[in-house]
């Protein structure tokens, strides 16, 4: 009996046809075109204004609308917030990220839903909320008072407020790289003899730093730009409690723009800066890399 | 070293991983857990290695009670499943790890970890990649890097968990045998587990078949393959045919009527033959066979298996060798006489 297999003639040229995933070339260079335009549009467009508004009376005002002591005072305050509140969310987030990552406990979604609570609430409502724990109205504003704390109006209140806000930020980028690899290797270095921390220095944090740093500069980022949360419990007195971006507000709504945007560059060139260094600590990492695998070949001719 | 278990017993949940179990382990034996997914293999071994810890029970090293120990004071090397491998680091230093993290007075100089390193990377056959990360070498290469990583403490007993389950079938093959003649050059008491029966008889000194968190019997891979104590070993050490059949004066019947009749009388048995032990034949002999129809051959492989339908409807498998097979040019539907030349009978299925 004959079997019904034809095999295909290797001289018939057949045409070249598209893979399955392949999109026609109109529709690849359309969504290119869509892309490209959003980022345009979205993104790069306002990054020039934001610089070209700043420049706009030459660099002297620029450096000039820096020096300002109220200005200079907001750029201070925006450091010691985001200098208190990134660590103190570096350190919540690893211990966080362990817990749920390695551990399984009592109450464990519970804690993950807690810590998303930041993302879920609005900045405003976060702010008020520490008004009504810590303001003179609020629960525990008397016993404050009597103890001479100040904490709403104060920098305590923007620091809290800083913090609540970025709360998920290092957590929500560790937990998920945390569960996905497991414990295997912490336990092999158990076995090794490797002390609790020896274990946590050598194993578990190189193999998160990545998704750690990233965290850290979404938090510094958030930290540094917060507006909602800190203006409610600010109090906006000049020189005193003002951030980096309630100073822009103020100085937008008395009309003085290139002094507003000459503050606004100076965020913008952090986020620049930030993107750079990320850029940078990659390349990096992956020359060493080369660097070892060359070292390796050598060895290997020998 | 000697490992002794006595009485562990170790519950997750409503789950009882281990029951009771009692085991001991002569010093430099290589010995195998061996038993199904579930029979608590792998809680016992990490119970030993002071990875988990059991709910009651002891576990001994050397007559001395160590149950309290955390997994780096007990000196055990663990080999596992996945390697484990710290990803971040080349094979050098993965196998640098445990001397590198000694306190200061009990770490050898940096030429001792050297040395040491480089004697182990001769031992495991990977001189030349040193300085590669894990990630650029095969499924053997790791395995034999996690061994070396484990060796390079000196441990008293190596404990490895499926230490081949991650690998293809050839590599698998070529490790183990590798892992039989380590074991013969360093004599180290170790426990490997595994679900294979075959590498269980082929590689360890002695089997622990487990199931259902308790030991169902300890011996020789001789032993516990041709002395089977249990059905169970019997059933998971190799292919089977289960008849029902009775006892009658000293001999086991297996069951030769239709199935409509009832199987089994007071006396009323299981009869276990492995497909090796039955003969197939054209022409009856004696008393001692029954009929079936070939069903299906497959003659691929340095055996013949064959499958059939006895006469009372049940399925039966058959192997034979090759030249055995040439002899009788069987072909399918084809009625022959099936003759069991060793057959096994437990106690325990007894119905009377």
């Amino acid at each position: 009996m004959a079997t019904a297999i034809t095999l295909r003639n290797p001289a018939v040229a057949t045409p070249r046809t598209r893979a399955a995933t392949e999109e026609s070339s109109l529709v690849r260079w359309l969504l290119i075109a869509i892309a490209v335009l959003f980022l345009v549009i979205f993104l790069f467009l306002p990054l020039a204004m934001v610089f070209s508004s700043a420049l706009a009376k030459g660099w002297s005002f620029y450096l000039a609308s820096l020096r300002q002591p109220d200005a200079w005072a907001a750029i201070r305050l925006t450091l010691i917030a985001a200098g208190i509140a990134v660590p103190a969310n570096l350190i919540f987030g690893v211990a966080a990220a362990w817990a749920i990552g390695k551990f399984d406990f009592f109450g464990k979604s519970v804690l993950i839903t807690l810590i998303d609570l930041p993302f879920a609430v609005s900045p405003v409502v976060s702010g008020l909320i520490y008004v009504l724990l810590f303001g003179l109205q609020g629960l525990l504003g008397p016993w404050l008072a009597a103890h001479d704390l100040k904490i709403v109006f104060a920098v305590p209140g923007i620091v809290l407020a800083t913090i609540f806000v970025t709360f998920p930020f290092v957590a929500r980028e560790l937990i998920p790289l945390v569960q996905a690899q497991g414990n295997d290797e912490e336990e092999a270095a158990l076995t090794l003899g490797a002390s609790g921390w020896q274990t946590f220095f050598r194993i578990t944090l190189p193999n998160i730093k990545w998704g750690l740093l990233y965290g850290v500069i979404l938090c510094n980022a958030r930290a540094m730009g917060e507006f909602g949360a800190v203006s409610v419990v600010s109090g906006h007195i000049r020189g005193r409690t003002n951030t980096m971006p309630l100073h822009i507000e103020i100085l937008y709504n008395e009309y003085q723009f290139v002094s507003a945007f000459a503050v606004a560059s100076l965020l913008a060139l952090l986020a620049l800066v930030t993107l750079l260094v990320k850029t940078l600590i990659e390349w990096k990492a992956r020359q060493q890399r080369t660097q070892l695998e060359a070292a390796a070949a050598a060895e290997g001719s020998l | 070293m000697s490992i002794e278990a006595i009485g562990v017993t170790k519950r997750f949940g409503q789950f009882a991983a281990l029951d009771n179990v009692g085991l001991t382990i002569p010093s430099g034996e290589l010995v195998a857990l061996l038993g199904p997914s579930g029979s608590g293999k792998t809680t016992l071994l990490r119970i030993i290695a002071g990875l988990e810890f059991a709910d009651s029970g002891l576990i001994r090293f050397h007559g001395s009670d160590i149950t309290g120990q955390a997994a780096g004071e007990r000196r055990v090397g663990f080999v596992f499943q996945h390697y484990a491998l710290f990803r971040h680091m080349t094979v050098f230093e993965n196998i640098a790890f445990g001397l590198k993290v000694r306190p200061r007075s009990a770490r050898p100089s940096k030429k001792d970890i050297q040395a040491k390193v480089k004697d182990l990377l001769r031992l495991i056959q990977l001189e030349n990649l040193a300085y590669r990360y894990p990630s650029q070498l095969s499924g053997g290469q790791r395995q034999r890097v996690a061994l070396a990583r484990a060796l390079a403490v000196e441990p008293s007993v190596l404990l490895l968990d499926e230490p081949f389950g991650a690998l293809d079938a050839k590599v698998r093959l070529e490790l183990r045998r590798w892992l039989r003649q380590l074991h013969d050059e360093i004599h180290i008491t170790s426990v490997f587990v595994t679900h294979d029966q075959e590498e269980a008889l082929e590689v360890a000194d002695r089997v622990v078949v487990m199931n259902q968190g308790k030991i169902e019997q300890i011996g020789s891979p001789d032993e516990v393959y041709n002395q089977p104590a249990t059905p169970f070993v019997y059933r998971f050490l190799g292919n089977v045919n289960l008849f029902h059949g009775r006892i009658d004066e000293g001999h086991a019947l297996i069951q030769n009527t239709a199935p409509s009749t009832a199987p089994t009388d007071n006396q009323g048995t299981l009869v276990y033959v492995r497909p090796h032990a039955l003969e197939i034949r054209r022409q009856p002999n004696g008393t001692g066979h029954f009929r079936a129809t070939i069903k299906h051959i497959n003659s691929a492989g340095p055996l013949v298996k064959v499958e059939a339908v006895t006469e009372w409807g049940g399925p039966v498998h058959v192997e034979m060798s090759q030249e055995r097979f040439q002899d009788l040019q069987l072909i399918k539907n084809e009625p022959v006489f099936i003759t069991p030349r060793d057959v096994k009978v437990f106690e325990a299925d007894r119905t009377a």
